[in-house]
């Protein structure tokens, strides 16, 4: 192919403008990282509603941790002076966590025996069920032996946070009455205590310090990457299904393809579209960029920078991004054009529109374990390479002829769907009325030129 | 000379149905040529092929001599009967749009639409989006869209279909134009009287067969005994031009796209 066919550019400079200058595309331009943020802000602000908080009843039939556990609760996350620095450090992440999620629980006691048990646990049932006090706990007399104690609130599953967090002041509670009981001082808890983190580098001679101090902030580039590029082909997708309904409800498709090939308004379409989405992501970098501005921080106070993303990262998402895009862009072309509404043709589009979803939901395998069995199959199947072996290279990168493959692989794939595709369109992009059968589309696909 | 279109033996199944079935078909250069029959003969088929918009599965097709090709595709002005326009685009940008997948620059069709524009009364519309204009404005800009790129040669698909009064004379008048011009015009029509007054040679086509090709007068010459002759009739004003009249003499402007909503 010499030069490009000028009226395939027509077709790409047209969809492109199209898009471009409309209002929805600013508007999802802008909209798309404002619900992006607002997830993440929910997210936290969710974080914060999950203070543990309100009445707990506590009967302690032990008789020995109702008073412990009120002196860890008060003293959760305080900075312990007196403690050795170590073990400071070593309570520090533990102790953040308590302070920001258990500031409000108000324990009180219950006094019981075991006579006077199921009387005690019949009105504290009553008073959870009338939510005048959130559970009670039952510490049973053998609990300093076994480590046993119950939970009782209105559900099981409800109020995970304030479960786990009560669980980790017994534990210490208790944990230091059992040290008295082997003649051990109870500070001697406080100050042995030791938590040991593990630094992960590559096993290489050479060091790479900085990827690994910022090793969480390279995860989360992963993770907001991986799902642009899930979000990205859904949207544009969506985009070019539309648009083919369009030029046959508009009945415009024969006028175009009376002087354009009609594979070629098809790759049109796609190229164009293609490129609205690489000018929203340049949008968005430069506006990632502004905000990065040394001036921009200052101004507005955001304190240190951003690292860089790693260039590979980068690199692989570009790619990925595209070959994804050109290959579920086919479909959306091919099972669009035998349809005269949205309605008919939505049957056919959740195919892709599940395997889409299908690929993301592993996205966790292939974020904790990039190069386990799973992940390693799935970056090689062409409709889940593109976001599997993005997350491979973006986590782990793997061996440089496990990417060729799947890069190839893809290529391959975007060839027989397009050719695939172009065949479907072209028959179906003329007929109007009645809704095709599978067998029908079939037989188009087979008929000669 | 060369015919400017020529079928030969052409034939189109679609399945077990046979839509075209061993055609011939000659239009030289410079008339104006009418493609009749009732609907489903196989007009559509039969000028969607020539187009190459649809393969014929037997014969020979030629158009200027050649194969239907995409630089000879730019030479024909092509109005389908499923047509219709972008209707997001602005007016100016779809027939530019139009112009440039017929090759012809921006710079080139924005000169020889200055002397349509005006004539249609587009002026005031050019930067409207299509949806806003009313039904007679768009068909005026989609017949732009069609000879933007001054073919000499012009294939019609049942253009008069859902035409209003108004732009049935403009097209006509564009017709007769044109064939002053010595360009080539083929179109297909079930409406017999606008075949007899626009058209120089005609064809016949019934479930895909040709029963009647020639001059409109060789045909008529032929049927002259078979066929009854009108009774004479007292000469009277057309319906037609009396609309026309009446609409000028009204002293209105045209109407808005929001006057018609």
């Amino acid at each position: 192919m010499s030069a490009v066919n000028p009226k395939l550019l027509a077709v790409i400079r047209r969809e492109y403008l199209q898009q471009v200058r409309s209002k929805a595309f600013w508007i999802s331009t802008i909209l798309i990282p404002t619900l992006g943020l607002g997830f993440i802000f929910l997210q936290v602000a969710l974080s914060k509603s999950l203070i543990a908080k309100g009445k707990i009843g506590v009967v302690d039939l032990t008789g020995r941790l109702y008073q412990p556990l009120l002196a860890e609760y008060a003293a959760r996350g305080d900075d312990d002076e007196d403690a050795a620095k170590k073990a400071e450090e070593a309570r520090d992440e533990e102790g953040r966590r308590n302070r920001s999620l258990s500031t409000k629980i108000d324990f009180f006691k219950v006094d019981a025996t075991a006579a006077t048990l199921p009387d005690v646990r019949r009105k504290l049932n009553d008073d959870v069920q009338k939510e005048r006090i959130k559970a009670y706990i039952v510490i049973p007399a053998d609990a300093l032996q076994k480590g046993d104690a119950e939970w009782r609130a209105q559900s099981v599953k409800s109020d995970l946070v304030m479960r786990e967090t009560i669980a980790s002041l017994l534990s210490r509670a208790a944990t230091k009455e059992r040290l008295k009981d082997q003649g051990v001082s109870p500070d001697v808890y406080d100050k042995a205590r030791l938590k040991v983190t593990l630094d992960p580098r590559e096993a290489k001679e050479v060091e790479t310090p900085e990827a690994s101090k910022n090793a969480g902030f390279n995860l989360a580039i992963s993770g907001i990457f991986f799902f642009l590029i899930y979000i990205s082909i859904f949207v544009y997708g969506a985009f070019i299904m539309r648009g083919v309904l369009e030029e046959k409800n508009s009945r415009i498709v024969e006028v175009i393809v009376s002087s354009v090939r009609p594979t070629h308004l098809m790759l049109g379409k796609i190229v164009g579209i293609g490129l609205v989405g690489l000018t929203q992501y340049a949008v968005w970098a430069l506006l990632t960029l502004g905000l990065t501005l040394p001036a921009v921080v200052g101004a507005l106070g955001l304190g240190a920078t951003l690292p860089p993303i790693p260039t590979g990262t980068l690199v692989a998402f570009v790619v990925f991004f595209l070959l994804g895009y050109f290959l579920y862009a086919g479909l959306y072309a091919a099972l669009a054009a035998p349809f005269n509404t949205e309605q008919e043709a939505q049957q056919f589009v959740m195919i892709p529109g599940m395997m889409l979803v299908l690929a993301s939901t592993t996205w966790f395998f292939a974020f904790n374990s990039p190069n386990g069995m799973l992940a390693q199959v799935l970056s090689f199947i062409p409709f889940t390479s593109p976001l599997l072996m993005f997350m491979r290279i973006s986590v782990q990168p793997p061996p440089a002829w496990q990417i060729g493959v799947s890069v190839a692989i893809l290529l391959v794939s975007i060839w027989a769907v397009a050719w695939l595709a172009g065949r479907v369109y072209r028959v179906g992009i003329l007929m109007y009325g009645k809704k095709p059968t599978l067998p029908e589309i079939f037989r188009w696909v087979r008929q000669a030129d | 000379m060369n015919p400017t279109i020529k079928l030969t033996g052409v034939v189109k199944r679609f399945g077990k149905f046979t839509a075209v079935d061993g055609l011939d078909l000659e239009v030289p250069a410079g008339v104006t040529f009418g493609l009749l029959g009732p609907n489903g003969a196989g007009k559509t088929t039969t000028i969607r092929m020539i187009m190459n918009i649809t393969k014929a599965d037997e014969g020979e097709i030629r158009v200027l001599g050649e194969p239907m090709s995409e630089a000879l595709q730019e030479r024909i002005g092509y109005l389908p009967e499923e047509r219709g326009l972008y209707r997001k685009m602005k007016v100016i940008d779809q027939i530019l749009f139009f112009a440039s997948i017929k090759g012809v620059d921006r710079k080139t069709a924005m000169e020889r639409l200055e002397r349509w524009i005006d004539s249609m009364d587009l002026r005031p519309w050019l930067q409207k989006k299509t949806e806003e204009l009313s039904k007679g404005m768009q068909q005026k800009v989609q017949f732009l869209g069609t000879i933007v790129h001054d073919p000499p040669v012009l294939i019609l698909d049942e253009p008069f279909s859902g035409l209003d009064p108004l732009n049935v004379v403009l097209l006509k008048d564009f017709l007769t134009e044109f064939k002053r011009q010595g360009k080539t015009v083929v179109f297909s029509t079930h409406v017999m009287e606008q075949a007899e007054r626009l058209c120089d040679r005609i064809a016949l086509i019934y479930r895909g067969k040709k029963l009647l090709d020639g001059t409109v007068k060789e045909i008529k010459h032929a049927y002259r005994d078979r066929v009854p002759l009108p009774p004479p009739v007292e000469p009277e004003p057309e319906l037609e031009k009396i609309f026309i009249k009446a609409v000028e003499e009204s002293g209105l402007s045209a109407p808005t796209a929001e006057a018609l909503r």
